[in-house]
């Protein structure tokens, strides 16, 4: 964290710089089955990626932890919340994986952000056709 | 050898607090210089019902254009340029490229058109640009600006004959793009009607959607206290519990629980219900404007609640982001900024932003 | 930054099969990929033949994701070699547009480095790397301006190949410095493909920076598209000539940058 230039002026003007302040990364995802009938709840699903995790990196390099923030069943999306530290270890732990229940499955990474709130906002979704 | 699977791409948080009614206040030119807005979302608390002029100021939003495999030397012809552009503010980004694969097009109503176009595109045109700032090893993108109200590339000049050239002859770029122009009182609309009705195109108005929220946990915010400390939480945490409310995740999560521990952040209060509007489309920096002007009017009469908030998200693929500064995508193209409006006409305003980008001004 | 790229979707019979591939590989964001046919020269009555016009495939090439453009579909070939003789590059080779070899012992990756014509070396990923990577071979690689391919493909369906490929990797990144990369799939079926910036960052864990970890589904894809047009013309210079393919509709547009962009980085 990094406040800088405190302009002068009128007391009550303020600017802060925060540069890599943000704690977390948040991942917005979908979990694409084989199997269309499959249904899952969160917990399930959190299961499978802390399972994916352990299957890459082993207990220790496995554990820390994440949050699945918002999990809808009927799409299987998800919103994932890690800590900046774990992002590149949780990210390819999901691209590894490649089964569910002996089923062929797959996640797709629809974004990627440091600020919970850009994912509310990702014009990449826009479709005019 | 691991240690970089711990790194994470740098972002910018910038974050201003002021009062509307200070003369130095810079909020409009915030709003003016951030010219390709996707979203615009608005909070406000203890709100069940959108007001009316609230709501004639969202469905009075600028509608814009898709235009489709447009040459892009149109966007440089004398008469788009007199009889189009000079009438009012004109807005045109070009839609289904992406700034981290393609050539992206932007025209600001300054009268830039920016062009950010791969290595061999830049070539083959053979205008004068500058390498893009998001290189990796080997220049791959570069940017070439063409002011047409700047002197020397004016309407007539050797330059400006010979950017028509390239973009006609030489490399005839086309593109879909979208766009827009915010017309200043009085103008006829039929230059940019019969502008349009020379290319495929489709009118479109920004959309709009309403949603009342229940039952949340809010965190207390104090105007003067813009960087949190002491109890009172910090702009991230601050940001975040704002993207939580917005995409509906649950915010009080016991830290047991296995699912998800986030909690709204504390001290926190709680708010019975809550208005979320938002609008999606090519947004115009104007109407923002009269959107902000008319969320600092909501505290007029007595409300229960004492700030609202508005958030708006830039093109992830825009080649600019704050002004003029080169803006690309790493591993995503977030750039966006947030007002908090606080009744006594303090705000704070968030600017955030990911890698590729310059820091908001 | 150029179009995202992938190099190696492998070759099937099944036609609706290699549609969904390419139908998924587009959803994804890929912009062009090749269908990669194998051929393994030790195994008796392998012969290389001429591959199917991949205007065969689609009417209409599926459009890529958040783009007006159609998918870019390619040929390749993949010569298996265990033994010098095996490599012979043959008329049927020009019918590809790009060639790759995965040479078997550490001679044939030093000629295959040093000599031979091919666009593409195949890294191991589904046994232990048998032999060094040295650095002469490499760097000589490196400047013919050849590239080295990790596939990613049996890392998701295997834990013991993963280690392989994540081990093979990095061995490979400690001599070639993370430069002259491509990382492709291999894949056979849809759910086995994986978004661009998915292999981006799969592309730390094989040792590669940031950028070059992008570079290697991206830029250096292009660049593997232009050493095989260059080889192709065999000099470079000749391709002066639009190529007018009428079957290939869609496909055409495509083509033309690409055949002045060999020209240009001939000259």
């Amino acid at each position: 964290m990094q406040p800088t230039d405190k302009m002068e002026e009128s007391a009550i003007y303020e600017r802060r710089v925060f540069k890599n302040a943000s704690v977390y990364h948040y991942m917005k995802i979908a979990l694409i089955l084989e199997n269309e009938d499959k249904r899952m709840n969160a917990a399930h699903f959190k299961q499978l990626i802390i399972s994916a995790l352990k299957d890459l990196y082993g207990e220790i390099g496995a554990a820390f932890p994440f949050d699945v923030l918002k999990f809808e069943e009927n799409t299987l999306t998800a919103v994932l919340r890690v800590y900046n530290s774990g992002l590149v270890k949780l990210w390819s732990a999901l691209t590894l994986l490649g089964s569910y229940q002996n089923e062929p499955c797959a996640v797709q990474v629809k974004q990627v952000s440091p600020f919970l709130l850009a994912l509310s906002g990702n014009s990449r979704e826009l479709e005019l056709d | 050898m691991f240690t970089n699977l711990e790194k994470c791409p740098r972002n910018l948080l910038v974050c201003e607090k002021s009062c509307f009614l200070n003369e130095k206040s810079r909020h409009d030119i915030h709003v003016a210089k951030h010219y390709f807005n996707y979203k615009v979302s608005v909070l406000i608390p203890e709100c069940g019902v959108i007001p009316s002029r609230l709501r004639s100021v969202v469905n009075g939003f600028t509608k814009y254009y898709l235009v489709r495999d447009l040459p892009v030397y149109k966007l440089l012809e004398e008469e788009f340029l007199e009889k189009v552009a000079s009438k009012g503010s004109i807005y045109a980004l070009s839609y289904n490229t992406k700034i981290d694969q393609d050539n992206t097009i932007a025209l600001l109503p300054t009268g830039q058109l920016i062009l950010s176009v791969d290595k061999d595109t830049y070539e083959e045109l053979g205008l004068e640009g500058q390498v893009s700032e998001y290189n990796h090893r080997q220049p791959m993108r570069y940017v070439v600006t063409i002011d047409v109200t700047s002197k020397s590339v004016a309407l007539g000049t050797k330059r400006y004959k010979r950017a028509m050239w390239a973009l006609k002859e030489k490399m005839p770029l086309r593109s879909d793009f979208l766009l827009a122009r915010h017309n200043i009182a009085g103008d006829e609309e039929g230059a940019l009607q019969s502008f349009l009705s020379q290319h495929n195109c489709k009118e479109l108005r920004p959309s709009v959607s309403i949603q009342t929220l229940k039952d949340l946990p809010c965190p207390s915010l104090d105007p003067a206290s813009l960087r949190g400390g002491g109890e009172l939480c910090d702009p991230h945490q601050f940001l975040e519990w704002l993207g939580a409310v917005t995409i509906g995740v649950k915010c009080d999560n016991e830290a047991s629980n296995f699912v998800s521990t986030y909690c709204c952040p504390e001290p926190q209060g709680s708010i019975s219900q809550a208005l979320l509007c938002t609008v999606t489309g090519l947004l115009l920096p104007e109407d923002i404007h009269s959107l902000l002007e008319e969320l600092r009017r909501y505290f007029d009469e007595p409300k229960f609640t004492s700030w609202l908030s508005v958030t708006v998200h830039g093109f992830a693929d825009s080649p600019i982001s704050w002004g003029t500064t080169e803006h690309g995508y790493h591993k995503g193209g977030e750039n966006f900024y947030s007002f908090v409006v606080f009744k006594n006409q303090d705000y704070w305003l968030h600017m955030g932003t990911g890698t590729n980008d310059g820091c908001p001004p | 930054m150029a179009v995202f790229i992938d190099l190696n979707i492998s070759h099937t019979t099944d036609k609706k099969r290699l549609q969904d591939i390419i139908e998924t590989a587009a959803h994804l964001g890929f912009s062009t990929v090749a269908i990669n046919h194998v051929v393994d020269l030790q195994q008796k009555k392998q012969e290389i033949g001429k591959p199917k016009s991949v205007s065969e495939l689609f009417d209409q090439f599926p459009i890529v994701q958040g783009k007006s453009r159609p998918i870019k579909v390619l040929n390749r070939l993949t010569v298996v070699v265990s033994e010098a003789s095996h490599f012979r590059p043959t008329n049927e080779f020009k019918s590809y547009d790009i060639i790759a070899v995965f040479p078997k012992t550490e001679k044939l990756f030093h000629a295959a480095c040093m000599s031979f014509d091919v666009d593409i070396i195949c890294i191991a990923v589904t046994e232990k790397q048998p032999f060094h990577f040295k650095r002469p071979p490499v760097n000589g690689a490196i400047d013919r301006g050849v590239f080295f391919e990790i596939s990613y493909v049996p890392a998701i369906k295997d834990s013991t190949m993963r280690r392989y490929t994540i081990s093979n990797a990095l061995s490979l990144m400690e001599t070639c410095k993370g430069k002259n990369v491509i990382v492709s799939s291999g894949a056979e079926k849809p759910l086995e493909l994986r978004g661009p910036y998915d292999i981006a960052n799969l592309g730390l864990l094989f040792g590669l920076s940031e950028g070059d970890a992008k570079a290697a589904v991206s830029t250096n894809c292009r660049a593997v598209l232009l050493h095989g047009e260059t080889r192709k013309t065999a000099l470079g210079i000749i391709h002066t000539m639009k190529k007018i393919q009428p079957t290939m509709e869609g496909q055409e547009e495509d083509n033309a940058p690409a055949v002045k962009r060999a020209k240009m980085e001939a000259v």
